[in-house]
């Protein structure tokens, strides 16, 4: 009778482990995917072709052979910039004049959008972004006049700037010269 | 002594290969609901597009960020985007790269629109001319305010055409962007562009 208390015992205790052991490993899955993903976007290798570690990069126009990021929107031209405030906070800045659509989208390790801003919320007036880290650095540079301060959830993150571009080559100089306005450089204090 | 060695042997074998099995499910279950249940628990559903409304938004629970990730990372909330997907044509049938697709509508409530042609791998058809997409800027419409374009293996006459090409599951995405506050308060109000077969399929 106690052997086969024990016995069962020992398959109750086996089932529960393995059921508990499948459980965490489907939630931990769920819970790692977005951050690995966002990994490998912040440090794989189209991070270290494009050289855009707390500065601006400009890829060129999505086509078939764009496989990095999925359903990439062909209609958008991007510009890239993993943000690092490790040694402090980083500085936004970009001014596209242009007639169409644009925005500049930053998301954090998790892969949330935490902030976005279009070409009509700024008006025609130029971004300028003062990121600091969520425990709170910005008091030790002074914020430049106009500067606006964006908080981030993570120590590193990903800035996406989209603007429109219907018919790239048509308009290729203007859409072109507006992207490389974009600057993410680490913030210095003049 | 000997007799024990072997059970001993099989018991951490046993074990082992449970645990691994187990691990397997767990990571294999959420891999599955990532890649399927993004679109099969659509928030709204209209016509044959649906959308998770929570892309993008920093409140999405884990399931839903995670979705959004492996299936359009880097996604726009909804006041800034809404992405409506299609994977079935009206008749509710799934959408195959080898079949002809006439795709007609009117303008949706939004500052610009686009609609995108994928393969189900999410990447880009490699299309010789060119077009990925139909967009506001360039779709034309007829005198009712109908645009219209087909996607499939061969140009239909007379219309914009997607090039689809290869034996495989395909996917719309249409894009808005600055949607109107009616349509980012009520999505169900778009009005969604008809995805209609042409001709035999095979």
């Amino acid at each position: 009778m106690t052997s086969w208390s024990n016995t069962r015992r020992l398959w109750l205790y086996r089932i529960a482990t393995l059921l508990t052991t499948a459980i965490l490993a489907h939630f931990l899955t769920v819970w790692a995917v977005p951050r690995l993903i966002m990994q490998v976007l912040m440090k794989g290798p189209m991070a270290q072709q494009l050289n855009m570690h707390n500065q601006a990069a400009f890829p060129p126009p999505v086509n078939a052979q764009s496989r990095t990021v999925v359903m990439p929107s062909p209609d958008l031209l991007y510009s890239v910039c993993v943000f690092d405030l490790a040694d402090g906070p980083v500085r936004v800045r970009a001014a596209p004049q242009l007639p169409g659509y644009w925005s500049i989208a930053l998301y954090s390790a998790n892969s949330d959008n935490f902030y976005v801003r279009n070409d009509k919320q700024a008006k025609g007036a130029p971004i300028d972004l003062w990121l600091v880290p969520a425990n709170g650095a910005k008091g030790q540079m002074p914020i430049p006049e106009g500067a606006q301060v964006v908080v981030s959830p993570s120590g590193t993150g990903f800035l996406l700037m989209r603007v429109l571009a219907s018919d790239y080559q048509a308009d290729k100089a203007q859409l072109e010269a507006a992207r490389r306005t974009l600057r993410c450089e680490p913030a210095k204090s003049n | 002594m000997t007799g024990h060695a072997p059970s001993r042997l099989r018991r951490i074998l046993v074990g082992g290969a449970s645990y691994l099995s187990a691990l397997a499910i767990g990571i294999g279950s959420a891999l599955w609901v990532l890649k399927k249940a993004a679109w099969l628990n659509p928030s709204v559903k209209v016509g044959a597009w649906s959308s998770n409304l929570q892309a993008g938004s920093v409140d999405a629970d884990m399931y839903t960020r995670a979705t959004v990730a492996v299936n359009a990372v880097l996604a726009l909330g909804r006041s800034e985007t809404m992405y409506f997907v299609a994977t079935q044509d009206d008749a509710g049938r799934a959408l195959r790269s080898q079949c002809n697709y006439r795709i007609s509508g009117v303008p949706p409530k939004a500052r610009w629109w686009s609609i995108t042609a994928y393969a189900d791998d999410m990447f880009l058809f490699d299309a010789p001319n060119g077009h990925y997409s139909l967009n506001g800027d360039i779709a034309t419409f007829n005198s009712e305010g109908v645009f219209s374009f087909t996607t499939g293996p061969q140009e239909q006459s007379g219309s914009y055409w997607l090039p689809t090409p290869g034996k495989r599951g395909m996917l719309l995405t249409l894009r808005l962007y600055n949607p109107d506050p009616a349509l980012q308060a009520a999505p169900q109000s778009l009005v969604p562009p008809k995805i209609q077969a042409v001709g035999d399929c095979v």
